[in-house]
């Protein structure tokens, strides 16, 4: 069996074993859920030293006919797009199992839905035939709503529906596009590879339309605006590990699908996009920053901080350069990575003092010293401090969409500057100041938080100071992805 | 000349079940079970007889029927409705055993109308089949004859019935007269080869609207039946008040056959598409989608929601018929034995969970905590209907989409395109509807605590098979399709 099936397939595997347990024996479930996704993550560490830097095409890929009636194949396979996003999955995947040990209730559903949900985050990355790829794009869906449902805050089933219908809907859409492609291409075919070569099939308009169709299952998942709103009440109500892999993964899938699919397959219909794009990008960017910096809700504010970061993406993306898609892929892992730590953060305070609230705190810094450092570091790299990983990716997609894009990207500085306000805010009011004796109780780090957390933190340094390890793994698939737009 | 061989399985069980009345008459012990086992398994003969024909050599026509690959399969999807049926009335409580002679029989006897009804070529024949299933149906939906939901249900059931018969009895008469025939399809002097029956093809000449007419009423009256928008009413009541077993056969066996004669009539016979009535046929699917997803949002009751929801399905199906492409033929196939599957499973699982009188939303609650097993089987069976892969209901569904994306591409019109796109986009939407009714469930198995005193739901041996082997189809073939579309390839070989 191939790696990438290894990486993916693990922790379902896990996933069954837990369903065989019986719920009693909770150690044993925690210690499978474990094993599974650490084992994929070893895997994953392979994949890092096996790939190789110096060509564009597919690797590791697997090939098998899966239902030859309709031309779909069982085909894997990973280049500089998604080969870090696979690593990410399995990475935010296992730092979230640590952090779920705390879960109390219903132990065996958490971990056998978690585990679901991994394979097809995985799935979706590696999958290089459509039928396939929006097979994973669906499994995902099910065990967020039951996460999110169960696991969750005071309105629970309510975003929990409300995330799957919303998914559901923009996906339909996508399934129409993929039928679409499939029959006007000759031979016909849902292999990804093929179809990014057809495009000169396709006429304008056919492409412009089957364009927003896939559009529509992308945007809601990144968030763009304006299919946002289902993300803040989902972030809110869903437990903490979960709101890390949602942030960290499921938000990448979008992004990871316009890179690899709207602009690698229908170019007439991404060029016709274009200036929408590029508008949106701006709006997620500044729109999303100002509601950030409106939030009294530590949570709520790291949600609409995601939705401002995620239009860095798009604004790298709609530079059409190498460097603006180096910027948006290197921000979508220094994403996952920062507002993964950034949630887990959330999360421990409102584990102890079951508010999120942010003028309930002060003083924080003095009584829990640990807790103060690494969130004042997470924080940091989110608003893009030099030195640290957020840094280099937002300054890539600036640069990048520069050439093609000088007021907007101007414009999109100002995000920037909201965005350090809020953090700015939130770091002053919950850490400095008098001290609210109100909390005096509270204690810092566990064992189990610092596990999950330091790793993420000590990434944000690495990748700020030494960026090459990440950037050389991309950058030529994405320079040949860059110089296909004419 | 008769070829009456053909029909060997019908007769088997025609005799069978005229048997089995007889066996209550004799039987000493009142409150036997005995008939239940003697049903399925003659069911379980016939539908080794109906396998044996599988092989083409032993196919052909009769004078009022034709047997091909494509009614056989319909003829074993009928059987194992059939069978499953018997094996829930084996743990089914309300039934009065005083009479399972009777009603074993009546339930082999619809399953005779509706094998012949996929086979005929003949509208008299085929309404005579029709009838046999319509007559047996109304007693079997009244059964539980203390139960005034049960009354109520089979005399709506009777009366709408008896108006549809009335419907197509008159499309019938229009039909000879402009045909000067009941025969859909003529055999030739020798035997050997048949031709179509085909006046709307060559030419509609005087007899045109005549024949429109006839076909249109032809068409509401199947369109009873088989529950579609508008001619829809009876199906929740018939539905919540005919016994358990009952409603998992009706919601299943009748509307797969009528899609099956749907398929035969509407785009092999005589083509929908010749005489202009595809616009017609997808304004039906369209409403039959809607209305029934929309309507099954606002349900309390498990049986009614599901009733609607079996409305809605119907309307995916009906996709595959108005596309009238290969992929559509196949779809409606893989789709018809697809939704046995997981509709059967959802159907026992509340007959499980509904054993003490109480169908409502609420007998659902916290089932994860008093059967994780059983909520799991139902939410694969939910999803499955609403199409999340990776269960065999989304492979069904991606068929029927797709054969409305390829008729779209391939129409010549562009109000034709039109048409087959608008069916594709409405199917999807419809699909996202459907998730929030079937996921109300869910969210009542998964996210309500239990009610006190409430423990897990018994599960004997024939639910515990009958859901295994639900549970086993639906997953399997959405994981690893190809052997069912395979089958279904050949089974879509028709004649003539």
């Amino acid at each position: 069996m191939n790696i990438l099936s290894l990486i993916t397939f693990l922790p379902a595997a896990g996933a069954l074993v837990i369903l065989a347990l019986p719920k009693e024996r909770e150690r044993a479930i925690q210690a499978a859920a474990l094993i599974s996704s650490g084992l994929s993550l070893i895997l994953c560490g392979a994949l890092y030293v096996l790939f190789n830097r110096g060509t564009s095409d597919m690797q590791f890929v697997e090939r098998i006919p899966w239902i030859p009636s309709l031309g779909a194949q069982y085909f894997l396979g990973v280049d500089g797009l998604s080969v870090p996003l696979v690593i990410l999955t399995a990475l935010m995947s296992f730092v979230s199992l640590i952090a779920s040990l705390n879960i109390k209730v219903r132990i065996k559903e958490y971990f056998f839905w978690f585990l679901i949900l991994e394979t097809g985050m995985s799935g979706v990355f590696a999958a290089l035939d459509m039928v396939l790829f929006y097979v994973f794009w669906e499994i995902t869906l099910v065990p967020m709503y039951f996460l999110i449902g169960i696991w969750g805050g005071p309105k629970k089933e309510y975003a929990a529906i409300k995330f799957f219908l919303y998914t559901l809907t923009g996906s339909v859409f996508m399934l129409l596009g993929i039928l679409a492609v499939y029959f006007n291409t000759t031979p016909h075919t849902f292999d990804l590879l093929t179809l990014l070569q057809s495009h000169a099939q396709w006429s304008s308009r056919f492409q412009i339309l089957v364009f927003i169709a896939f559009y529509l299952g992308f945007a809601v998942k990144v968030p763009a605006f304006p299919f946002h709103t289902w993300l803040p009440l989902a972030h809110v109500e869903a437990p903490t590990a979960v709101s890390v892999v949602l942030a960290a993964v499921l938000l990448k899938m979008g992004v990871y699908g316009i890179m690899r699919i709207s602009y690698g397959m229908l170019p007439l219909g991404f060029s016709w996009f274009l200036p929408i794009l590029i508008a949106i990008a701006v709006i997620n960017i500044i729109y999303g920053a100002l509601c950030a910096m409106a939030q009294t809700d530590m949570k709520k504010m790291v949600a609409y901080s995601s939705i401002n970061h995620m239009g860095y993406c798009l604004l790298g993306i709609a530079g059409l350069t190498a460097t603006g898609f180096a910027g948006a892929s290197f921000e979508m892992i220094n994403h996952g990575i920062i507002t993964g730590a950034l949630f887990l953060l959330v999360g421990v305070i409102y584990d102890r003092a079951h508010t999120r609230d942010i003028s309930a705190f002060g003083g924080l810094a003095a009584k829990l010293p640990v807790y103060a450092g690494l969130m004042s570091l997470a924080c940091f790299a989110s608003l893009g401090l030099p030195g640290l990983a957020g840094f280099i990716s937002e300054f890539l997609c600036f640069l990048g969409a520069f050439a093609r894009w000088k007021v907007c990207t101007a414009v999109s500085v100002i995000g920037i500057l909201v965005t350090a306000a809020f953090f700015l805010r939130m770091l002053e009011k919950v850490f400095l100041g008098p001290f609210n004796e109100k909390w005096s109780a509270l204690t810092d780090l566990d064992a189990r938080e610092l596990c999950a957390i330091v790793p993420l933190a000590a990434l944000t340094i690495v990748l700020g100071v030494y960026p090459r390890p990440a950037l050389d793994l991309m950058n030529t698939t994405l320079v040949h992805m860059a110089g296909l737009f004419k | 000349m008769f070829n009456l061989q053909l029909l060997a399985p019908e007769i088997v069980l025609s005799v069978l079940a005229l048997a089995l009345m007889a066996i209550d008459l004799i039987l000493p012990t009142r409150r036997s079970q005995l008939p239940y086992h003697l049903g399925w398994i003659s069911a379980l003969v016939a539908l080794a007889c109906v396998v044996a024909t599988l092989a083409t050599s032993s196919q052909g026509a009769g004078p009022l029927w034709i047997v091909d690959p494509f009614s056989q399969l319909f003829k074993a999807m009928t059987l194992l409705a059939v069978i499953v049926t018997f094996l829930l009335c084996l743990e089914y409580e309300d039934l009065s055993l005083s009479q399972s002679g009777t009603f074993a029989a009546l339930l082999l006897l619809s399953a005779v109308g509706l094998m012949l009804l996929v086979s005929a070529t003949d509208l008299l024949f085929l309404f005579v089949s029709l009838e046999l299933v319509a007559v047996s149906s109304f007693i079997l939906a009244g059964f539980e004859r203390r139960n005034r939901k049960s009354n109520e249900g089979a005399i709506k059931y009777f009366l709408f019935g008896a108006f549809s018969s009335a419907i197509f009895v008159y499309g019938l008469s229009l039909y000879y007269g402009a045909a000067g025939t009941t025969k859909l399809l003529i055999l030739s002097q020798n035997g050997s080869s048949l031709s179509l029956w085909t006046p709307v093809l060559t030419g509609l000449g005087r007899q045109g609207p005549v024949l429109l007419l006839a076909m249109l009423f032809l068409l509401l009256g199947f369109g009873f039946k088989a529950a579609m928008v508008p001619m829809h009413f009876w199906v929740p009541d018939v539905y919540e008040g005919a016994p358990m077993p009952v409603t998992t056969f009706l919601s299943v066996a009748p509307k797969i056959a009528i899609m099956g004669v749907l398929l035969r009539v509407f785009t092999l016979l005589v083509p929908a598409s010749g005489l202009g009535l595809t616009g017609l046929l997808a304004l039906l699917a369209i409403l039959t989608m809607t209305v029934g997803n929309t309507i099954a949002i606002f349900q309390d009751n498990v049986k009614r929601l599901l009733a609607y929801s079996s409305i809605a399905q119907a309307g995916y199906i009906l996709i595959g018929i108005v596309t009238a492409n290969s992929l559509g033929l196949e779809g409606v196939l893989l789709y018809s034995a697809v939704y046995i599957a997981m509709n059967v499973g959802a159907f026992t699982v509340l007959q499980a969970v509904g054993k003490n009188g109480s169908y409502e939303l609420s007998a659902f609650d916290g089932l994860s905590r008093r059967s994780m097993a059983l909520a799991l089987t139902m939410a694969v069976f939910l999803l499955s209907l609403a199409g999340i892969p990776p269960l065999a209901g989304f492979i069904g569904k991606f068929y029927l989409f797709a054969a409305a994306m390829e008729a779209g591409r391939a129409a010549a019109s562009s109000s034709s395109k039109n048409i087959f796109y608008a069916l594709a986009v409405v199917g999807v939407i419809n699909s996202v509807i459907s998730v929030y009714y079937y996921m109300k469930i869910v969210y009542h198995m998964f996210f309500l605590p239990p009610h006190e005193r409430s423990s897990a739901p018994a599960i004997g041996p024939y639910l515990l098979a009958v859901l295994a082997v639900c549970l086993a189809g639906v997953l399997a073939f959405g994981v690893w399709p190809e052997p069912l579309i395979a089958q279904m390839r050949i089974s879509a070989v028709h004649l003539p």
